[in-house]
């Protein structure tokens, strides 16, 4: 790594945060939640698009009245958006936030 | 439809914007209050400023518009403008504001430790903002002729003038404010037509024959990925159309910015939820402007359909109803105009201003300047470059044109963004490589269809919708140049890296950029 100049506190400070095995933790973390979510989300909306191009007569299937599954699907991506940014939210404080609290602990009380 | 009404109402907007703004002016004083408003706006306001500024003439007229014409695939526009947010939330968000950068050009100097890069990245700014303040001053345009019969220039002219005076007068901190009025503003002159034709068709004093407007030829018209109003290849431009609404909202130089104003992380994600309500309430009605459009004011579909949602009150009501309901409609029209005319011009100011304008005048004056000034300057040369580019161009559809502003932030910014934040081998030849290669891609494509693009089949959809070939490219240029350029990698990588994941209270140095 280049920048591990000896004699310098603060870049030392980086490298045990860079090293230490909770960030790496931390961050996998978040990657494994965030990624496939974010992967999810996106197959939800153009699978979307593909059932109206390709399967319209059930997308065009009455529900009641003039309410149509597409109809309903439709407005469920708002809701979906909505549902997911909750979701996320909800992790980010009970989970990621605490585990990040704590690594900053532990990196404040080393270098105090 | 009654002019004096509308220009009464038009008026009052004007009035408390520049009202709020000049309160706005008392308590911004520092360079921090300028451009982040001091990082200490609550998640209410904030997000109501967000919505506010997000909610564009595309938004408010252009939907409704492009719904209008071209039916139920149009209604992606709106769909896509939420997803964008969510995306930006969970893939860039917090770790933008760990590092410390005021914008866009800060991030990318203090993550590739290049001068090139951050030049590249401030043209891009300037590029972006101003592809999305024409469709904004066309707008503005376009209500004023349809309200007054006046040519477009002048509400145009009206609108600019008054975006640089409240944008040099206050900054960020006023303009927080003035968005956050805005937002409530256009919600109720949007909402409040619909529920006046509700109430109407309920008592059953009023035939509107909505389900019959969906019958026979227009029946195509509503299906999804029909071709009506003339779009080839339905699947890929709602692919590509998605893409860029997904993946440019990260890339906008406005919407960033706002993230910064948030105290924390956690006040961020609040939020961010907030705003995906508010942005979701909004949307629920352009659609209804256009189904009522297609029985009320079929003429529009082949003439000016951005005004759909301007003429509608008064060709259902004629008389003193549909003038209330019309003024009221272009008043919140104007604030759409001013709002988000207001936070680009902040974001393309800001750069211009640190970026172009420090170092000149430091050079001209000697130093002897205030930094306050510098930033009006920035913001009058921030709204005269689209001005002269919409008084040379022509008409286009305003939802089009704000949809090749996302795609040229998803072909640039946003692979800039993914990969710098969480790959640590993206080299700053790479950075370069893609933000020049997605650029030019997708400005090319853009410039096109100003000037004029072919009219149908594969060339037209690629043209119009490009988001689909140059994102995948510009990501593609930074992975296989990043590759080929291992030498590159800045040194400090991973010491950014660090800077960008770790929670934000552990102090690593981070600092702002300090400003020159």
């Amino acid at each position: 790594m280049s920048d591990t100049r000896p004699g310098d506190p603060e870049l030392t400070t980086y490298r045990d945060v860079q090293l230490s095995p909770d960030f790496s933790e931390l961050r996998r973390r978040f990657r494994r939640f965030v990624f496939p979510m974010t992967g999810l989300f996106l197959v939800w909306y153009f699978v979307y698009v593909l059932l109206a191009d390709y399967a319209p007569k059930f997308m065009a299937h009455k529900v009641a009245g003039n309410i149509t599954v597409g109809l309903l699907f439709g407005l469920g991506q708002f809701v979906s958006t909505f549902a997911i940014t909750l979701l996320y939210v909800r992790w980010a404080d009970k989970k990621f936030d605490p585990d990040a609290k704590h690594l900053r602990d532990q990196i404040e009380g080393e270098t105090k | 439809m009654s002019s004096a009404m509308s220009l009464t109402g038009i008026g009052l907007v004007i009035v408390a914007t520049i009202g709020i703004g000049l309160f706005g002016l008392r308590i911004s004083r520092t360079t921090s209050d300028f451009y982040v408003a001091s990082r200490a706006v609550t998640p209410r306001w904030n997000a109501s400023a967000i919505s506010g500024e997000y909610l564009s003439a595309a938004s408010f007229l252009g939907v409704a518009g492009l719904v209008l014409v071209n039916g139920a695939d149009m209604l992606w526009f709106s769909v896509g403008y939420t997803v964008g947010y969510l995306m930006l939330l969970v893939l860039v968000a917090a770790p933008l504001r760990r590092s410390g950068a005021y914008t866009l050009p800060d991030f990318a100097e203090t993550r590739f430790q290049s001068a090139m890069v951050r030049r590249i990245c401030s043209g891009l700014v300037v590029g972006i903002g101003t592809l999305y303040l024409l469709p904004q001053l066309r707008g503005a345009g376009l209500t004023f002729q349809t309200v007054t019969g006046a040519p477009p220039d002048v509400g145009a002219a009206v609108v600019a003038v008054i975006v640089v005076i409240n944008v040099a007068a206050g900054g960020m901190r006023s303009i927080t404010f003035v968005q956050a009025f805005q937002y409530w503003l256009k919600l109720t002159a949007l909402a409040t037509p619909i529920f006046v034709i509700l109430i109407a068709w309920r008592s059953g004093d009023h035939q509107i024959g909505v389900l019959h407007s969906l019958q026979g030829a227009a029946a195509e018209w509503a299906e999804p990925l029909s071709t009506a109003g003339g779009r080839d290849h339905p699947l890929y431009s709602t692919y590509s159309l998605l893409l860029a609404l997904c993946f440019g909202t990260m890339g906008l130089p406005h919407v960033l910015v706002r993230f910064y104003t948030n105290p924390d992380g956690r006040a961020a994600r609040r939020t961010t939820v907030v705003v995906l309500a508010l942005l979701g309430m909004f949307y629920l009605f352009p659609p209804v402007y256009a189904i009522l459009g297609r029985s009320f004011a079929p003429d529009l579909v082949t003439g000016a359909a951005d005004t759909v949602v301007l003429e509608l009150p008064s060709r259902i009501f004629p008389g003193t109803t549909g003038d209330l309901l019309g003024a009221l409609v272009a008043a919140g029209a104007f604030a759409a105009f001013l709002s988000t005319s207001s936070g680009l011009t902040v974001a393309i100011a800001g750069v211009i201003d640190q970026d172009l304008l420090r170092t000149r005048l430091t050079r001209l004056t000697g130093g002897d300047y205030l930094a306050v000034n510098s930033f009006r300057i920035a913001a009058l040369l921030a709204m005269t470059v689209p001005y002269v580019a919409f008084r040379l161009t022509g008409a286009l559809s305003l939802a089009d044109t704000v949809g090749l502003a996302f795609a040229v932030a998803a072909s640039t910014f946003c692979p800039m963004l993914v990969l710098g934040i969480w790959w640590r081998r993206m080299s700053t030849t790479g950075a370069a490589a893609g933000l020049i290669v997605g650029g030019v891609a997708a400005s090319a494509a853009a410039l096109i269809n100003v000037i004029g693009a072919p009219t149908a089949g594969w060339p037209r959809a690629l043209v119009v919708q490009p988001a689909a070939w140059t994102m995948p490219l510009a990501f593609l240029t930074v992975i296989v140049v990043s590759k080929l350029t291992p030498q590159s990698i800045p040194a400090g990588a991973a010491r950014s890296l660090v800077r960008l994941h770790t929670p934000e209270a552990v102090n690593v140095d981070r600092n702002p950029t300090p400003l020159p």
